[in-house]
């Protein structure tokens, strides 16, 4: 039989609807952030035991895929990454949405997210077992470059802002070194605290450092939370005919998804940060990048879905899982009695290829469905008043760091970060560097000093670390992403020098000088903050391991310069900048008072239990965020609507999702 | 939708408060394993393999959790905090649970923790890619004494089985090679496979998993392995390595004496399943029996062997 032979076996009403009800389950579950895919996958792997080994593969394919696109939605709505493959999509969809275009870029990135699934899946289908070479392809050194790729996208990032954008990062890389090292096995700036134990959660850290800071200025004033839009709806056709224009993008995206998305170990965040930094390379106007362009979701979206079907070639060809929901996956075939390697897709290809169709039925059905859920996600979104729907995000934020490993810790960690961001984000430091820093971290240095043991093994350093050929195309495109923003800025200036030069005479007064920047006090108290926490780190290393040490002593060398840097640039500025009065004015009292509130409840839950800490969260933060002053029976109304909603999610996460509960003193 | 409604009625049966009920009546509702690792490792595997017949042992189904984090050290700091009905159990391994805690501060001791029962063991194995020049373990030992530091080994882990049988390779073989370690099973066989390292030192079960892409030039087992007949074990050729990572099943302290015994019979029973007996073997894992009465003087033998090996990895002096 060939390979179309197997379509109609995928085509059975059974299939079907485990393809449907997959991809609800999953972009739902995507959207809620912290309930993960590979969450989802692993509670529902036992119900595929007893199925057919086809059917009960496109149905954990289905949510798998389902989620990474819901991801989009908390991305989009509430700046939130709904799975961390969403990370980059927040950079422009939020903006979007801030400004009224919510529903195109829904649009944009369901309608960017299904070809993306449809070019990993059809890799998938005709290519896998030649493409299964690139996983081997990529050594240490590529990985390590590959990280570093991915951290000069704060250079774009932070255009401007350059020396708080890498100092950022450099927080986010110490971020990472905390907890247990893979690489030595020393036990790093844990503080002697059990919770630092596992490092910081990236999901969890996410969640705070971009929602928290979104709530508590939410909470501030009393205009509406997104930009209601002028049509309404989600403007389908144009977001079609723009999606068009710009196949390009997405060709291009989808293809570098697919191949990230086969190295094991890198995954969808990566994929989505690298294409949105081609796309925005790219770009004919890349300075609107980060302000709301919708080719920063298309290249994002398109790029996170094709690592599913780039991932389940390593997973299906070599046994090796691209992600960890391909891990899942992989057991849950083994359990079935299928012997994963290049004979499967000879000897099984009936199995194979019946859920590779499937999948790719399910990437399809994303449209409808994707639609459908978008439609209702962004209305409801944009019409529930404020004092219900900042305290029903807040306890997502919760829910959602909780939820990763059934663990209040996260949760703590996630509101203490974010309001940490949402301070550093007022003076300028951003939280995109850190979480790049983050989430490359942990892989720059595995890479980095598995590349010097091997080559220190066999005394080829340098060529280890600059004469590999996928190497050299990597740096090469790191250098061009680095110096890109500075050539084009020079340009432009160039072009301003010209034109200028040409009516100076005409209109000598009109030449802007731009206004010099003054000195910025409190960066520096920051910057001089960041030098002793760099200092810390220094001294930390020296009671570790020469393998754990390299690579914090060099993150504390460089978050010292940068941060000298900054307090020198400062000080050669005029001084008496915008100073900053402390002002209390009502947006501020509302403020204090969220972060308060949220901070008890995290600290409260193990002590007095979920339901009824959440239920006095909720209530009490419906208190801070209403400036509507309703009636008594609207009022009734939101209360109880509120304590279905704390019921409902505490009821799925105790009776679904099976996480262990806190056992306080009530429940 | 079949699914969905079994998720339901599973869900609302783990709810319903039970009262104190005896021992010979349990498990009377599905019970959580947790995974202190990633799913895809041999800790998860195996556990998959056994949930798959939980309940024809037990008429009770098991769902199985994954907690992370510092190489298991997480999850196992945390076993004795969680309730000790018996109905939350943990996947607990050696040499980790006696190397971390020597290693460092982890917030457990290897004394703490609670294993009712070692079902299986992972001997460590020596693998090259089918491309490379070495067909024997031999011709890789003369290459290591020609060109010392120059053999490298890809393998899960710091202070892990791999690193520790890769100390005892150097002092048996009386070489120097570099152990590379990489963060678990699948990235260290993507080295090997890559031929970004010369070699591995990973779990034999990874032989089943590549086929023919990859050879194992020894076993550290007592035996050759019934996956694989015609590789030699490190002890035919001379060197008395011996290892590999123990899997077994721990409960919190609080847990009964007969829960523990209890839990103890069921996965000897699993342990004894034709079908689970198939599925482990041929995956290249080698079954152990060791139950709760034994568990003293076996996990006392355990420490002795891995403080030595921990002299030798310098975590202690």
């Amino acid at each position: 039989m060939d390979i179309l032979g197997y379509l109609l076996n995928a085509l059975t009403p059974f299939n079907l609807m485990l393809a449907l009800v997959g991809v609800v389950l999953g972009t739902v579950i995507g959207a809620l952030p912290g309930l993960s895919a590979t969450m989802a996958v692993a509670v529902l792997v036992p119900f595929t035991f007893t199925m057919d080994p086809a059917a009960g593969l496109i149905a954990l394919g289905a949510i798998y895929t389902g989620a990474i696109y819901g991801g989009a939605y908390a991305a989009i709505l509430v700046n939130t990454p709904g799975t961390p493959s969403a990370i980059a999509t927040t950079f422009d969809g939020f903006p979007m949405a801030k400004r009224g275009d919510g529903g195109l870029a829904i649009s944009v990135a369901t309608i960017a997210s299904v070809a993306g699934g449809i070019v990993g899946a059809v890799a998938l289908l005709v290519l896998a077992p030649p493409l299964a070479r690139v996983a081997l392809a990529f050594g240490p050194t590529e990985y390590f470059w590959l990280a570093i790729f991915g951290l000069t996208l704060i250079a774009a990032l932070s255009v401007g802002n350059t020396v708080k954008g890498l100092i950022g990062a450099c927080f986010g890389l110490f971020l990472s070194m905390i907890g247990v090292a893979v690489v030595g096995g020393d036990v790093r700036y844990t503080m002697d605290m059990q919770r630092f134990l596992a490092g910081i959660d990236l999901t969890s850290a996410i969640i705070g450092l971009y929602c928290v800071p979104v709530i508590l200025d939410l909470v501030a004033n009393a205009d509406p939370h997104l930009k209601p839009s002028e049509t309404g709806g989600l403007r389908f056709a144009e977001g079609f005919r723009h999606s068009l224009k710009r196949k390009f993008n997405i060709v291009r995206s989808s293809v570098i998804g697919t191949v990230i998305g086969i190295l094991p170990g890198a995954g969808g965040s990566i994929a989505g940060l690298v294409s949105y930094s081609e796309a925005r390379r790219s770009s004919d106007d890349p300075d609107s990048f980060g302000k709301g362009n919708p080719d920063g979701v298309i290249a994002t979206e398109a790029a996170n879905n094709a690592t599913v079907g780039g991932g389940f070639i390593p997973t299906l060809v070599l046994g090796i899982p691209g992600t960890p929901p391909d891990a899942i996956i992989l057991g849950a075939l083994l359990v079935q009695g299928i012997k994963i390697g290049p004979t499967l897709f000879t000897t099984d290809a009936n199995i194979v290829y019946t859920f590779i169709w499937g999948l790719l039925i399910a990437t399809v059905l994303m449209l409808p469905v994707g639609l459908l859920i978008g439609r209702y996600a962004y209305s409801s979104i944009t019409k529930v008043p404020k004092a219900v729907l900042v305290p029903t995000v807040a306890l997502l934020t919760i829910i959602g760091a909780f939820a990763i490993h059934s663990n209040v810790e996260d949760a703590q960690l996630m509101v203490g970060l974010g309001i940490l961001a949402w301070v550093l984000n007022r003076y300028g430091f951003q939280p995109s560097p850190i979480v790049l820093g983050l989430v490359l971290g942990s892989i720059a240095e595995q890479g980095f000093v598995q590349t010097y043991l091997i080559g220190n093994a066999s005394g080829r350093l340098t060529e280890m670390f600059f004469m590999r050929p996928i190497s050299i195309g990597i740096i090469g495109a790191a250098l061009l992403t680095l110096l890109f923003p500075i050539w084009s800025d020079w340009k432009s200036k160039r072009r301003a020098q010209l034109a200028q030069a040409g009516v100076q005479f005409a209109n000598a007064e009109a030449s802007t000088i731009p206004e010099p920047k003054r000195r910025d006090v409190p960066g520096m108290i920051f910057a001089g903050l960041f030098v002793i926490l760099g200092i810390a780190i220094y001294v930390g290393a020296s009671a570790l391991s020469p393998l754990g040490a390299v690579f914090p002593i060099a993150i504390a060398a460089a978050l010292i310069a940068f941060s000298v840097l900054l307090i020198v640039m400062n000080l050669r500025r005029p001084a008496g900048g915008p100073g900053e009065t402390l002002d209390l004015n009502g947006g501020a009292i509302r403020r204090i008072a969220l972060g308060i509130v949220m901070l008890a409840w995290v600290l409260l839950i193990p002590e007095i239990g979920f339901l009824v800490t959440s239920l006095a969260a909720f209530l009490a933060i419906m208190i801070i965020a209403d400036y509507d002053r309703p009636s008594p029976r609207t009022w009734a109304i939101w209360i109880g609507s509120g304590a279905l909603i704390c019921f409902g999610f505490w009821w799925l996460m105790a009776n679904v999702l099976l996480l262990r509960m806190p056992a306080g003193m009530l429940f | 939708m079949k699914t969905a409604l079994v998720t339901i009625v599973t869900g609302l049966l783990a709810a319903t408060p039970l009262a104190a009920q005896s021992v010979e009546d349990f498990p009377s509702k599905p019970m959580t394993y947790i995974i202190p690792f990633n799913a895809g490792g041999e800790s998860d595997v195996s556990a998959r393999f056994q949930q798959s017949e939980w309940e024809n042992v037990t008429g009770q189904q098991v769902v199985i959790q994954y907690q992370p984090g510092a190489g298991g050290a997480q999850a196992w700091s945390q076993l004795n905090s969680l309730p000790g009905d018996g109905y939350t159990i943990m996947g607990i391994n050696l040499p980790h649970t006696v190397l971390q805690p020597l290693a460092g501060s982890v917030g457990y001791a290897t004394e703490d923790l609670t294993p009712v029962h070692y079902f299986h063991y992972t001997p460590d194995a020596i693998f090259v890619r089918a491309e490379s020049e070495f067909t024997s373990l031999d011709q890789l030992i003369e290459h290591a004494k020609e060109n010392p530091g120059l053999v490298t080994f890809a393998g899960s882990g710091s202070n892990s089985s791999n690193n520790l049988a890769a100390i005892r390779f150097n002092e048996q073989a009386g070489v120097t090679t570099t152990y590379v370690p990489f963060s678990g099973t699948g990235p260290s066989i993507t080295a090997v496979l890559g031929g970004s390292t010369m070699a591995g030192f990973n779990y034999a079960t990874s032989g089943v998993s590549q086929g023919d892409a990859m050879r194992m030039l020894a076993v550290a087992s007592e035996e050759r392995l019934p996956a694989f007949p015609d590789v030699p074990t490190f002890k035919e050729l001379g060197y008395d390595i011996v290892g590999g990572a123990y899997r077994g099943v721990a409960v919190p302290a609080s847990a009964s004496e007969e829960l523990r015994q209890r839990i103890s019979d069921i996965i000897s029973e699993i342990n004894a399943q034709p079908a689970f007996v198939e599925k482990m073997e041929s995956a290249g894992f080698v079954l152990t029996d060791i139950g709760y009465d034994e568990m003293d003087e076996f996990v006392a033998a355990r420490i002795e062997d891995y403080t030595a090996g921990a002299k030798a990895l310098g975590i202690i002096q």
